[in-house]
């Protein structure tokens, strides 16, 4: 009995050490215990598929009885949405054409260049203390770890681990979660009037007026009218009506102040109960003050993670700091993470992680 | 043949495979019945009936061991949960001794409690490894649920680890 007992005492200490060796190693990305893993997986996979076939009838009853209602309201509302948004999706698809069109004719990237896979959800996280799901693709489908998960709305996540068949997306309420994003503060809705001298030797000046300005200022000046045109939904564009004087030429210049400003930040996740936030945003003077409902968007870059302007969510709240801290920003992601079916992978990867053939 | 049929019948082996299944049963119907958006942690439930009706010794090795497997799928390090569940497997066997001839409900008792405080240990232990942000309120909640639902699994997960943890002789 005590011989036992002395041994089961040897086989605790054996094992506390094997794991902490096993979280050092695995911490520095050990190509070990990714084996190990793969190993396991190998052996439960085929467990795990027949507990799943078998248990489906009990969660399928679960749901049933606790989540028909949440269904129901949800169809109801889905449905509202679906009639309101119908007409702007056409219009919206041609600006995004559009605007696709413009950023390739200038060699900019977009994300119609960028292939992707198609996944399925497969899998939530077991435990409550990760925000990972798991899809049906891996790197067979040409997934690599860092590539940028979305759905319809957006940015949901990253690959954080791939296997032959599957993977597992680190969702962006994930703590560990952090990604170099932009936040587009929107311009103000206004009219600019562009006025051109008739005096051919004097320069052009522009000057901006505001709406309830008068259109009328000399008798020896010409007068060109821009409005900005809004419709509900779009980037207003903008519609000049030029003047004809001979020998002039006149410019139209909106009013800075009317531009986008866009400024950087990381967005970090939060865990479940709580919206991720950006921090790092400059408290320049010139980015004025961010409102809420303005989008956050990816920034980009040859370091980052994800191609740029990929929608992730919009500012719920600016919480403001003292001192020269730029503000910290809440954001509410557009994505609904709780309710994800079907995924896309875009199979991109920044100019430093691509590996020479 | 006799030692390899011997290994084939212990406990141990018993406890891999059932294990296999316990762990199943988390990332399949456990994922999914999520009570007021909590999982119920079979795997943690496990650990701790074990603990309490076979004392800390074997509750911390059948934690460890459960740990372990459970950490091969989950993507945070491997060898977190083992030690989460190690201690926490611990707890329950040392918690039972406070109680002389504990009947059902103490057990019971014993269950929940070391239920919350095992399903605190893993958030802690991320932060200790370094991967912050877990320690919030909203463990309170997670705890509270997960530990409600262990109490009302218990008597089931009891007949389960006493007949897979049960010491019986080869018999050739």
């Amino acid at each position: 009995m005590a011989v036992a007992e002395s041994t089961r005492r040897r086989a605790i200490i054996l094992l506390v050490l094997t794991s902490i060796i096993l979280i050092t190693l695995d911490l520095q990305n050990s190509s070990a215990v990714s084996g190990l893993r793969n190993i396991f997986g190998t052996i439960f996979r085929p467990v795990e598929s027949t507990t799943r076939v078998v248990t489906r009838p009990i969660s399928n009853a679960w749901h049933g009885v606790f989540d028909y209602n949440d269904v129901l309201d949800e169809n109801d509302r889905l449905r509202e949405k679906v009639a309101q948004q119908e007409g702007a999706t056409i219009a919206a698809a041609a600006s995004v054409r559009l605007a696709q069109e413009l950023l390739a004719l200038n060699g900019l990237p977009t994300l119609a260049g960028i292939n992707a896979v198609t996944a399925q959800v497969i899998g939530d996280s077991p435990t409550n203390f990760s925000q990972t799901i798991e899809i049906n693709q891996g790197t067979e489908s040409g997934i690599r770890v860092g590539m940028p998960v979305l759905n319809a709305a957006g940015l949901i996540g990253k690959i954080t681990k791939v296997y032959g068949d599957r993977s597992v997306v680190m969702l962006i309420t994930d703590p560990d979660f952090a990604l170099s994003v932009k936040v587009v503060n929107s311009p103000r809705q206004t009219t600019t009037t562009t006025i051109a001298k008739s005096n051919a030797a004097v320069p052009s000046p522009v000057v901006p007026v505001e709406p309830d300005a008068s259109l009328e200022t000399e008798a020896s000046t010409t007068t060109t009218t821009t409005t900005t045109t809004t419709i509900a939904g779009f980037t207003p564009s903008v519609t000049t009506l030029p003047a004809v004087p001979s020998g002039v030429s006149s410019i139209t210049v909106p009013l800075a102040s009317d531009l986008a400003v866009r400024e950087t930040g990381v967005i970090e996740g939060r865990g479940p109960s709580r919206q991720p936030t950006v921090r790092f945003i400059s408290n320049a003077v010139r980015f004025g003050d961010i409102q809420v409902g303005v989008p956050i968007v990816t920034a980009g870059g040859s370091r980052s993670l994800s191609p740029p302007d990929i929608l992730i969510g919009t500012v719920a709240r600016v919480v403001e700091r003292l001192g020269s801290a730029g503000p910290v920003l809440e954001i509410e992601p557009v994505a609904d993470l709780t309710n994800l079916s079907f995924l896309r992978v875009l199979l991109y990867q920044p100019i430093t992680e691509k590996v020479n053939p | 043949m006799i030692r390899f049929l011997t290994i084939m019948s212990s406990r141990w082996t018993r406890l891999v495979l059932v294990l296999l299944i316990v762990i199943s049963l988390q990332t399949t119907l456990f994922t999914e019945m999520r009570p007021f958006g909590v999982a119920a942690q079979l795997v943690l439930l496990f650990v701790v009936v074990s603990g309490s009706i076979n004392g800390s010794v074997i509750g911390a090795l059948t934690g460890l061991i459960a740990g372990l497997m459970y950490d091969l799928i989950l993507p945070t390090p491997v060898g977190l949960t083992s030690l989460a569940l190690g201690l926490a497997g611990a707890t329950a066997g040392l918690l039972i001794y406070f109680f002389h001839d504990p009947n059902w409900w103490m057990r019971l008792v014993a269950i929940g409690l070391v239920s919350l405080l095992g399903e605190v240990y893993y958030p802690l232990a991320q932060t200790i490894v370094g991967l912050d942000g877990w320690l919030q309120w909203r463990i309170v909640k997670v705890a509270i649920v997960v530990a409600v639902c262990n109490v009302i699994l218990s008597p089931l997960a009891i007949l389960v680890c006493r007949w897979t943890l049960a010491e019986r002789k080869l018999q050739v």
